[in-house]
């Protein structure tokens, strides 16, 4: 097997709320290779959102090791975090997580304006990105105008622009149709075919037939 | 990110919530419009005073008579001309009695002061002769009917240099053009251009019908000697009057120079004040920017928890809502000047008071407003780019 490129050891996420202590993750350990699609599997308030965020460098664990492709995570301060975030990973949320009142195509352009990337290059890339997921005619429509599915799709084509090596999706159909949400698996399917590494949590079981591996999550803890 | 794109992004900004935004800006527009319009208005007085100041004559004392306006009553006489010409550091003495007349040439007519006069009149109160000549000693001894017009009379008659020897009429007696003046302006008190200078002891003879004289300019030769020569032509008068030690003054003695720098000094002082007064008001609009970007961080929260999720540092959330508090002042700073040349120029228009346009105010107001961007920006951008990206992201 290669170098994973999610590696995490013992990993423990502690919320100290002041009289008392939620533990919402308990020595979690989980390697990804690369080119897996893992869907991580759990019921409300396992744990699941709180995984995905240390696994996306917007949070920091407690306790244990977190290497990304090789590198681990814990010496980095919040700008290397912030640089992971944008060389390495691209997410998509559950409630969609768009700017408002800013078109699709600024939407998708977002990521690769921290990157330092030049405006031609930008716009081409989030156009490109855009039309991969057949919204070539509503690149100029702000989230308010687009549905549900559309804007998810629009999510995704941001998640993707950057060319991360990694996609991290919570509850990405959550708040879709059957039908849309649908298409946004068969979005992910297809991405992995073409060898991107995704990671997508979820509490439905149905959802992560569309995984490669499942893993199960349970008060904070992966069990078999 | 560049500073391009962050200014791109501001505007954009500002486009979605144009009203907001024309309404945080009007505080600054409101401002500075206030610093340049006062600034301006302010330094157009003091300069009006400071351009007079030199139109006066050098050193220039004026005696007048107390009391009596002039003609046969007054106190002083052309002897105590005569007497405070041989005062050690005087460089001229110029006797004034002076009468209302109209004033005739070739059916043009006009009604204004003739001031009766001597040679040295010229040289005391710094005015120059443009066609001809001035008044001579000859003319002022022999009382010759000869007349030397100010600029403005000379345009109100129709008179050039080719009138110059005919014949105009003052209070229907004839005299002869002599010479015409080099225009003053400055039209702040009277206009000093509209006068006509005849010698004085015609001005006795036809026109006032006495030999009093209403005032003596003095022009004193070193500025050091001013308070010097001022006692001894007090010392030299109160003994020609016979005024016992108890007695008043009964003639005044006037230094314009000095009184002018006195005001252009308060005008100075005024317009800073009137300039810090409107910086107060640049402040509260700067309190008001500061007001809209803490309203707009919290407003914001989500999208700054997006915007760290797709790889914005800290620094990048903070210069985007600097630049945007920076965009606002800025852009109320550029309207706020244009909004105070328009203002002066109205109240320069409206009040005949003339404002100076300086450039060093308008880039001050500027910068200022920049400043003010800053200092109050700074502090709601550093909320937005300290918020933690998953708190920010759960924020409803
Ligand atoms: N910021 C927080 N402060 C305190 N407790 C939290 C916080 N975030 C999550 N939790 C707790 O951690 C547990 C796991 O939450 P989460 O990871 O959101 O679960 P899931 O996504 O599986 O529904 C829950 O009990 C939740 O209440
Ligand atoms: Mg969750």
């Amino acid at each position: 097997m290669d170098t994973p490129i999610i590696s995490l050891r013992g990993i423990g996420r502690t919320y100290d709320m002041g009289t008392v202590a939620v533990e919402a993750l308990r020595s979690v350990d989980l390697d990804v290779a690369p080119g897996e699609f893992v869907a991580i599997i759990g019921p409300s308030g396992s744990g699941k959102s709180t995984l995905m965020h240390i696994i996306g460098c917007l949070d920091r664990p407690t306790a244990g090791t977190y290497r990304l492709a090789g590198a681990p995570v814990e010496d980095l301060d919040d700008d290397g975090l912030a640089r992971v975030r944008s060389r390495t990973i691209g997410f998509v949320f559950q409630s969609y997580n768009l700017l408002p009142r800013t078109s699709a195509l600024d939407n998708v352009v977002a990521p690769l304006l921290y990157q330092g990337v030049k405006r031609s290059d930008r716009v081409r890339r989030a156009r490109a990105a855009l039309e991969r997921l057949g919204l070539a005619d509503r690149m100029g429509h702000e989230p308010s105008e687009l549905s549900g599915g559309q804007q998810q799709r629009v999510a995704v084509a941001r998640a993707l622009v950057s060319d991360p090596a990694l996609i991290l999706a919570d509850e990405p159909t959550g708040n879709l149709d059957q039908a849309s949400g649908h298409d946004v698996l068969e979005v992910f399917r297809e991405l992995n075919r073409s060898g991107r590494t995704i990671v997508l949590i979820t509490h439905d079981q149905e959802v992560a037939e569309a995984a490669t591996r499942q893993v199960h999550i349970r008060d904070g803890r992966l069990v078999a | 990110m560049s500073l391009v794109d962050l200014v791109r992004l501001a505007f954009s900004r500002l486009r979605t919530g144009r009203l907001r935004a024309a309404l945080t800006m009007l505080g600054v527009i409101i401002g500075v419009a206030s610093v340049v319009a006062l600034v301006g208005v302010g330094q157009g007085t003091t300069s009006n005073i400071t351009e007079r100041l030199s139109s006066l004559g050098t050193n220039l004392l004026t005696i007048s008579a107390a009391g009596a306006a002039g003609g046969a009553e007054s106190t002083l006489t052309l002897g105590d001309a005569e007497a405070l010409a041989g005062l050690d550091g005087i460089a001229g003495v110029a006797p004034e009695s002076q009468a209302q007349a109209v004033v005739a040439a070739d059916g043009e007519t006009t009604t204004t002061s003739i001031i009766g006069t001597t040679e040295d009149y010229a040289a005391v109160r710094a005015f120059d002769v443009w066609q001809g000549t001035f008044l001579t000693d000859v003319a002022v001894e022999r009382n010759l009917r000869v007349a030397v017009l100010g600029a403005t009379t000379a345009d109100d008659l129709g008179l050039d240099e080719s009138s110059l020897g005919t014949e105009i009429t003052i209070g229907g007696l004839p005299f002869k053009l002599i010479g015409i003046l080099q225009p003053k302006g400055g039209a702040t008190f009277a206009d000093p251009d509209d006068q006509v200078m005849v010698p004085i002891g015609v001005v006795h003879k036809y026109l006032t019908g006495g030999d009093g004289v209403r005032t003596i300019g003095v022009s004193v030769a070193e500025q050091d000697q001013m308070t010097a020569v001022q006692s001894g032509i007090t010392t030299l008068l109160r003994a020609r009057h016979d005024l016992a030690a108890a007695d008043d003054d009964d003639f005044s003695i006037f230094d314009q120079a000095q009184l002018l720098e006195t005001a252009s000094s308060i005008s100075g002082t005024l317009t800073l004040l009137l300039g810090g007064i409107a910086s107060i008001s640049l402040v509260v609009g700067g309190i008001g920017i500061m007001n809209i970007m803490l309203v707009s961080v919290r407003e914001r929260t989500r999208e700054i928890g997006i915007r760290k999720a797709v790889g914005a540092r800290g620094r990048d959330i903070l210069l985007q809502f600097l630049i945007e508090a920076l965009t606002l002042s800025g852009l109320g700073g550029i309207l706020g000047v244009a909004v105070g040349l328009g203002v002066s120029a109205l109240i320069a228009r409206i009040g005949g008071i003339s404002f100076a346009f300086s450039p060093t105010t308008l880039a001050v107001a500027l910068l200022f407003s920049l400043a003010v961007g800053i200092v109050f920006g700074v502090w709601p951008a550093r909320q937005a780019a300290r918020l933690d990206p998953i708190t920010a992201l759960r924020y409803e």
